[in-house]
């Protein structure tokens, strides 16, 4: 318990470094460029807007019985999170290297400051995503907003502290091991494809769908699905799992960073 | 105030090398199996003192004696691997200013940026921006992206900022003066001022006038050992005589020997002149 309140008590001695850390990163991001900040919103839209017509017009993807624009986008949106967000939290302690060998600061704040940098992107594409859900669609396609939304932000939230836990396994690997920031872009195409992501997961034979159904990814994207193209709950074991697997992965990458953060200085 | 027990620091050399696809495929064909070599580095060894509230202590000792090292263990930035530090009180590292400076940012974002780094408080900044800015002389490029300004410009912001606060325990890795000449004596001051302002202070530098000047006690350290402890005069005479590989009497008696020569001299061209 008191080890809980130190965390707590920590972090919020931090925040506010934590705050400049995240505030940095969306000005420099945007510095210098005509739209600035409109480009958080249109970035993802006109992405988004490829990915959509490669797919439903020139591979003609289907998923029978929904609208294949949201359930593409809904994937889409969460991988596209979990991807950028864990491949900078794994570089961030490295970057960060001049910093740390200067003044003290606790290291976790990088990779962490990274995943919600990324993550206010994130929520800023929820805006077109929701904007699609309305527009799009007809007849039994149709998506409409129902009371199981409100678990949304429960799912997303699972999906963020999963990419946290992710973030700091990787970047306590990739310091003693740099080969990492390859393998891992390598790592992240092949899960990006056994995702379904723009697929689904019919098309998969029967035997491997099992196997299909374990990647973490799929059970997020999957219950958000459940929610946003069925207008129906995800039921409570894959509710649940979220919740395990997130906070799973939370304890995992923050017990290797926490057992090795002291000898990250030694590898700058 | 500062507690040092028996603190050990060790650096591994190997690290560099041995990590690479290279090095296992070479040392497959190496049948010898060369004995590793020990590559290690002790940075500091046992290094144990004490450091009580509102002292100055001097750390004195040639390149690579562990002085730095002794102080990023003592600010923190470093663990050491035997030994412990204990630590009572804020402190404000004066090792290397500007952590954390972006260079795409202006100024006015990396006072807070940096000021976070140190660890202020947003509070704590907004009370104090002003002065920052007022000693800086950076007022009308505020709103400049960093990138843009001299180096000296720089420096001056960054010292601005490292010096804002009124720290329990200072850590100052030589005065630093910066800038241009009115600056780099405002700057000196500056920190003088700190220094002797009755906190707690590790001050290392190369400068014996200095240190003399301002340390009631120093410590003399030389390949990571401790070789000396003790009243300022007497280490500094010591480090000095040392590093200039003479002994105090060797000295005195040079002295001694100039000045008989010198007399004699003199009389010489009194004679001359008679």
């Amino acid at each position: 318990m008191t080890a809980l309140k130190n965390i707590i008590a920590n972090f919020k001695h931090y925040s506010f470094l934590m705050k400049q850390l995240i505030m940095r990163d969306f000005k420099v991001k945007y510095k210098r460029s005509v739209l600035g900040v409109v480009w958080s919103l249109l970035y993802p839209v006109l992405m988004m807007a490829v990915m959509a017509l490669v797919f439903s017009q020139m591979f003609k993807f289907k998923v029978e019985g929904v609208n294949y624009l949201v359930y593409l986008m809904t994937g889409l949106v969460m991988w596209n999170y979990f991807s950028e967000a864990s491949n900078l939290s794994m570089s961030s302690v490295v970057t960060n290297f001049p910093l740390m060998t200067k003044v003290y600061i606790p290291k976790y704040i990088f990779p962490i400051a990274k995943a919600l940098f990324v993550a206010i992107n994130f929520v800023l594409t929820l805006i077109p995503l929701l904007v699609i859900i309305l527009i799009t669609g007809s007849g039994d396609t149709k998506c409409v907003i129902t009371f199981w939304y409100l678990l949304l932000p429960y799912i997303f939230a699972c999906l963020i502290l999963f990419t946290i836990g992710m973030g700091l396994l990787l970047s306590t690997i990739s310091i003693f091991f740099r080969d990492m920031f390859y393998i891992y872009g390598i790592v992240l195409t092949l899960w990006n494809y056994l995702t379904p992501v723009f697929y689904d997961l019919t098309i998969i034979p029967e035997a491997y769908r099992g196997l299909f159904k374990l990647n973490p990814l799929y059970i997020f994207i999957n219950s958000a699905r459940e929610i946003i193209l069925f207008h129906r709950s995800p039921g409570l074991t894959n509710l649940a799992l979220c919740g395990v697997i997130a906070f799973a992965m939370l304890l995992v990458g923050g017990i290797a960073f926490k057992k090795k953060q002291d000898q990250f200085i030694y590898y700058v | 105030m500062i507690n040092i027990d028996k603190v050990s620091m060790k650096f591994d050399m190997g690290i560099e090398k041995n990590f690479s696809f290279k090095m296992l495929f070479v040392s497959m064909f190496d049948k010898k199996k060369r004995r590793k070599k020990k590559e290690y580095f002790w940075a500091l060894k046992d290094v144990s003192f004490h450091v009580n509230k509102g002292e100055v202590i001097g750390l004195i000792g040639s390149n690579g004696a562990g002085k730095s090292t002794l102080l990023k263990v003592v600010s923190g930035v470093m663990k050491p691997t035997n030994g412990k530090v204990t630590v009572n009180g804020s402190i404000a590292p004066m090792i290397e200013l500007g952590a954390g400076f972006d260079p795409e940012l202006t100024a006015r974002e990396n006072i807070y940026l940096n000021g976070a780094v140190l660890g202020y408080s947003k509070q704590f900044l907004d009370s104090k921006f002003e002065e920052i800015v007022e000693f800086s002389e950076l007022r009308d490029f505020l709103d400049a992206p960093v990138k843009n300004f001299s180096s000296g410009m720089v420096a001056k912001l960054a010292f601005s900022i490292s010096t804002i606060v009124n720290p329990e325990i200072l850590i100052v890795d030589e005065i630093l003066s910066v800038g241009d000449i009115k600056f780099q004596e405002k700057s000196r001051q500056k920190m003088m001022e700190m220094i002797k302002g009755g906190t707690t202070v590790l001050y290392v530098s190369h400068s014996m006038a200095s240190i003399e000047e301002l340390c009631d006690r120093v410590v003399w350290l030389e390949h990571g050992h401790v070789k000396m402890i003790g009243d300022t005069k007497e280490v500094c005479d010591k480090y000095y005589f040392e590093q200039m590989g003479r002994t105090q009497e060797q000295v005195d008696e040079e002295h001694k020997k100039e000045k008989a020569e010198q007399d004699k001299n003199k009389k010489t061209t009194k004679k001359g002149k008679k």
